[in-house]
């Protein structure tokens, strides 16, 4: 297939730059839901992706027809596609360590070793597990994994074999009791294999999530206020990710998102520093975790906060060339048939050095807040992210648990305010997918973290 | 050229292999797209999409494989690991695919004028949306924003005898950005729209649309904490009424408890002002076809009518369970299951204009759009009011920001006290203003 592919970027004539992506996936879905199998579903989906730049434009062509025509015919479609989206300008590609070889990230124990029996019953135990509650009314429990392999050639001299493992585990357990519900979920996401994915045991997962719905339910509803919080490291993840690291992609910044012109300035407390790295971190097997880009290349560790200060954005290869520095190996792509894009990997905040138990002892009013159910952020940094648990801390110690609640801020003025960041270090929304138009496997994590944010409650 | 005998391939490669019912679910779509990034057209996109899903029961246990290619190999590999699969796994009795029913085309799916439309013409479109935006006002900054023109042909066999191919099309095509004055960057904001008909291609009007919205939410101040009206708009409507129904009045989450409609049949849900219908036969609409992703005819049910809740969408499975007729709302494409899912939602609109239910507020807030992920189970919301502004004695006096709305989903909509007769398509989806009192709201 590599000299295949070889051979046939000879036909790139016409436009500056070439680009073609084997990319085939093996997908496994396995979900059950009240004892009842919703999905075995096997899927295997192949094909390449065509990329081509003429002066500022770029040209994109899939197929899934493996044959030299079809790829002949889908390169020209791309090449005429540059061409007409052309801007008739004088635009270079950045810079960047282009990828030779053969990548594949660490696999402690293949999923491929596991036959689908072994994997149904896993999900078939733990859904029950999580139903055995007496409280607990309704419960569902998935197992997914994409295996992928890859072939990625530039007319400028990347040749790269990758590979990819990441599984992924969610368990769901409902509580109702007079008429009223409430859910909670646990989850897994990790790039490695099947050891690697199940450091928690199932029922563990089971278990919380069950009891967790359970102790919602007789929880009540906050007031909404301003105050002091503790943002637990899947929270900080979902912060470090969606209400900063979206503001600091190249293509956005481009459009104009608040962090434009900000290089070099304080933008958050000297307490943060704020990385996204291809490689994994703390810890070999972040759900995010990308060894090569999507371009071709060398995914590294870029600091894009360093003791509060804004140093870097992530970079395709085209923003690099804009900016005038290297690509850092944010260019990702979804599946053959989506076009890469700047999008993040594995994002964090560094480690401090105080303990949770600290944290919490110095804190009059405020919340302890763990777990994420989902996030948005926006254009101006303003962030809105559901909490799975948020518990009322009040003098120094930490109190009932209350229910529905969404803590909100602008996300720099919230980093401003950190005044501790925690010592223990955890990825924990690795389960998750970031969408831009397409989706992409991320991560995100780091310490418990002190600051002041908006939480959302009934005023009522 | 039909794609139909891929489809008869595998469902009797199926049974060959010892499967005893067997289904096949195909797509072929070419698609033409472009995309504006950063205030510049930037990307053209062809592809050519190809795809089989194939279901099989076993001893009434589920299997599942897709592949996205028309090749008699990689067909039969896929047959072959969805009949596997069906061996290993779980007996259901309700596992039984659907008998063939008369299906009547619905019309208005295809319009010829897409053959012709090639790269030059999605480029002159997305053109528009730009200038349009940006010409608007020079604040005007213009993320993302993408014109889309499909074609695609959905085929389905099944070893009942369903056998079925229908071919569509879409306009589809989006908008995305904010205003930036100096160092202000108001809220995101976004219009997006879809028709199979190349003459209602409107970019420009919500090209406007979107522009006037970010230039208007610039000058936002943070909110106050009261308990109020508050007006949503239809985008709001979609994101924090539509999106949460789907799920609780899904056949299948009503029956695994996991709606918070369950038990509700035929009882009062909502305010006597609400109707909420689905039709799958609507002409020309972008979420209708002749049949569902099961080769079943679409139907037009009244889900909500003056508040009281009438119907549940069902699939097969669903149907079966309960002894009766699917109603047509398997969903989904060749990659998964069937699942279940609505066509077109209507939400039916009131007498009052939207100024007529401003007019009528003392203190409260009008929503643009909502930011928050409502809990489909319970109903319970919190989120963040974007491009939101306050009312007070029946004016919009100053836009909002960091600004919260918390509540219950299925408290709120029995409060819904008017809807405006203006209504707004939002791709498969129509919905009027809507105006709900006593919400929570929290100012930062």
């Amino acid at each position: 297939m590599l000299e295949f592919l070889e051979e046939l970027l000879g036909e790139f004539t016409g436009s500056d730059y070439g680009e073609l992506r084997y990319h085939e996936r093996k997908g496994l879905n396995i979900a059950v839901r009240q004892g009842e199998l919703e999905a075995a579903n096997s899927t295997v989906y192949s094909g390449v992706g065509v990329r081509a730049f003429c002066q500022g434009g770029w040209g994109f062509s899939s197929t899934s027809r493996l044959d030299r025509e079809s790829l002949k015919a889908a390169i020209r479609d791309a090449v005429s596609g540059a061409r007409a989206a052309s801007k008739k300008a004088d635009t270079r590609l950045g810079q960047a360590r282009l990828a030779r070889g053969t990548f594949s990230p660490e696999i402690g124990d293949p999923l491929s070793a596991h036959p689908f029996e072994e994997k149904l019953a896993v999900v078939r135990r733990t859904e029950a597990k999580a139903g055995s509650f007496h409280f607990i009314s309704s419960t569902a429990c998935a197992y997914r994994e994409n295996l992928d392999h890859k072939y990625i050639l530039t007319t400028d001299g990347a040749r790269a074999e990758v590979m990819d493992s990441k599984p992924e585990f969610r368990v769901l357990a409902v509580a109702t009791a007079d008429g009223r519900s409430v859910e909670a979920s646990e989850s897994l996401g990790v790039t490695g294999g099947w050891d690697d994915l199940f450091k928690r045991q199932p029922d563990e997962l089971a278990e919380i999530a069950a009891k967790r719905a359970g102790d919602l339910l007789k929880a009540s509803h906050p007031g909404g206020e301003r105050a002091l919080v503790i943002l637990d490291p899947a929270l900080v993840g979902l912060l470090a990710h969606e209400a900063i690291g979206h503001t600091v992609e190249a293509d956005f910044v481009l459009s104009g998102a608040i962090t434009e012109g900000k290089l070099g300035q304080r933008v958050a407390s000297e307490l943060v520093t704020l990385v996204d790295s291809g490689p994994s971190q703390y810890g070999k097997h972040a759900g995010g975790t990308v060894l090569v880009d999507d371009e071709g290349v060398i995914a590294e560790r870029t600091v894009v906060i360093e003791q509060g200060i804004l140093k870097s954005y992530l970079h395709s290869r085209e923003t690099a060339g804009m900016f005038g520095v290297n690509a850092t190996g944010n260019a990702r792509a979804f599946e053959y048939s989506d076009e890469p894009l700047i999008r993040m990997r594995n994002t964090y905040i560094e480690p401090g050095d105080k303990t949770l138990e600290e944290m919490v002892s110095e804190v009059q009013h405020g919340y302890l807040l763990k777990g994420a159910r989902g996030g948005q952020a926006d254009a101006n940094a303003e962030f809105m992210f559901s909490v799975q648990e948020a518990y009322r801390i009040k003098d120094g110690k930490i109190g009932e648990l209350l229910r529905g609640v969404a803590v909100s801020g602008q996300a720099f003025e919230v980093l401003q305010s950190v005044d501790a960041v925690g010592k223990e270090f955890r990825f924990d929304i690795g389960a998750g997918y970031c969408g831009k138009g397409q989706p992409a496997k991320v991560d995100g994590g780091g310490p418990y973290l002190r600051c002041k944010a908006i939480i959302g409650g009934r005023t009522r | 050229m039909t794609i139909l005998k891929y489809g008869e391939f595998a469902v009797q490669k199926a049974r060959q292999l010892g499967a005893d019912e067997a289904e096949a679910f195909l797509t072929q779509g070419q698609e033409i797209s472009v995309k504006a990034e950063a205030n510049e057209l930037k990307l053209a996109t062809t592809h050519v999409r190809d795809g089989v899903g194939i279901r099989v029961f076993s001893d009434r246990a589920l299997g599942f494989a897709s592949v996205n290619a028309f090749d008699e190999q990689k067909i039969e590999e896929a047959v072959r690991a969805a009949v596997s699969l069906s061996k290993a796994s779980l007996k259901d009795e309700h596992n039984l695919l659907p008998e063939p029913q008369h299906i009547k085309d619905v019309g208005g799916l295809y319009d010829q004028q897409a053959e012709r439309f090639q790269v030059d013409a999605a480029i002159s479109m997305a053109g528009e949306l730009l200038s349009t935006a940006r010409g608007y006002d020079p604040r005007v900054m213009v993320d993302s924003a993408s014109f889309n023109a499909t074609i695609e042909t959905r085929a389905i066999v099944n070893s009942r005898g369903i056998k079925a191919e229908e071919r569509a099309n879409l306009f589809s095509y989006f908008i995305m950005g904010m205003a930036r004055d100096g160092e202000e960057v108001s809220s995101f904001n976004y219009r997006f729209d879809a028709t199979r008909k190349a003459g209602e291609i409107a970019v420009k009007e919500k090209a406007r649309e979107f522009a006037e919205g970010v230039v208007a939410s610039l000058g936002a101040s943070k909110g106050e904490s009261f308990v109020g009206t508050v007006i949503l708009s239809p985008n709001a409507v979609l994101e924090l009424v539509i999106e949460p129904l789907t799920f609780a009045i899904d056949a299948n989450r009503v029956q695994k408890g996991m709606s918070g409609w369950a038990g509700m049949l035929d009882k009062q849900v909502a305010s006597p002002l609400l109707a909420i219908e689905d039709d799958g036969r609507l002409e020309g609409g972008t979420g209708s076809a002749s049949f569902d992703r099961e080769g079943l005819p679409h139907t037009h049910l009244k889900l909500v009518e003056d508040g009281i809740l009438r119907a549940y969408l069902h699939n097969s499975y669903t149907a079966a369970k309960e002894g009766r007729r699917s109603s047509g709302h398997a969903s989904g494409g060749a990659r998964s299951v069937p699942a279940i899912g609505p066509t077109n939602l209507l939400v039916r609109p009131g007498h009052k204009s939207k100024e007529e239910l401003i007019d009528g507020v003392k203190r409260g807030i009008l929503v643009t759009r909502f930011s928050g992920f409502p809990e489909p189970v319970s109903g319970e919301f919190s989120g963040v009011v974007k491009g939101g502004f306050l009312i007070e004695n029946g004016r919009l006096t100053r836009p909002l920001i960091e600004t919260l709305v918390s509540g219950n989903l299925f408290e709120m909509l029995p409060r819904v006290s008017g809807l405006s007769r203006e209504t707004e398509r939002l791709g498969a989806v129509v919905a009027p203003y809507m105006m709900v009192e006593d919400m929570a709201i929290t100012g930062g």
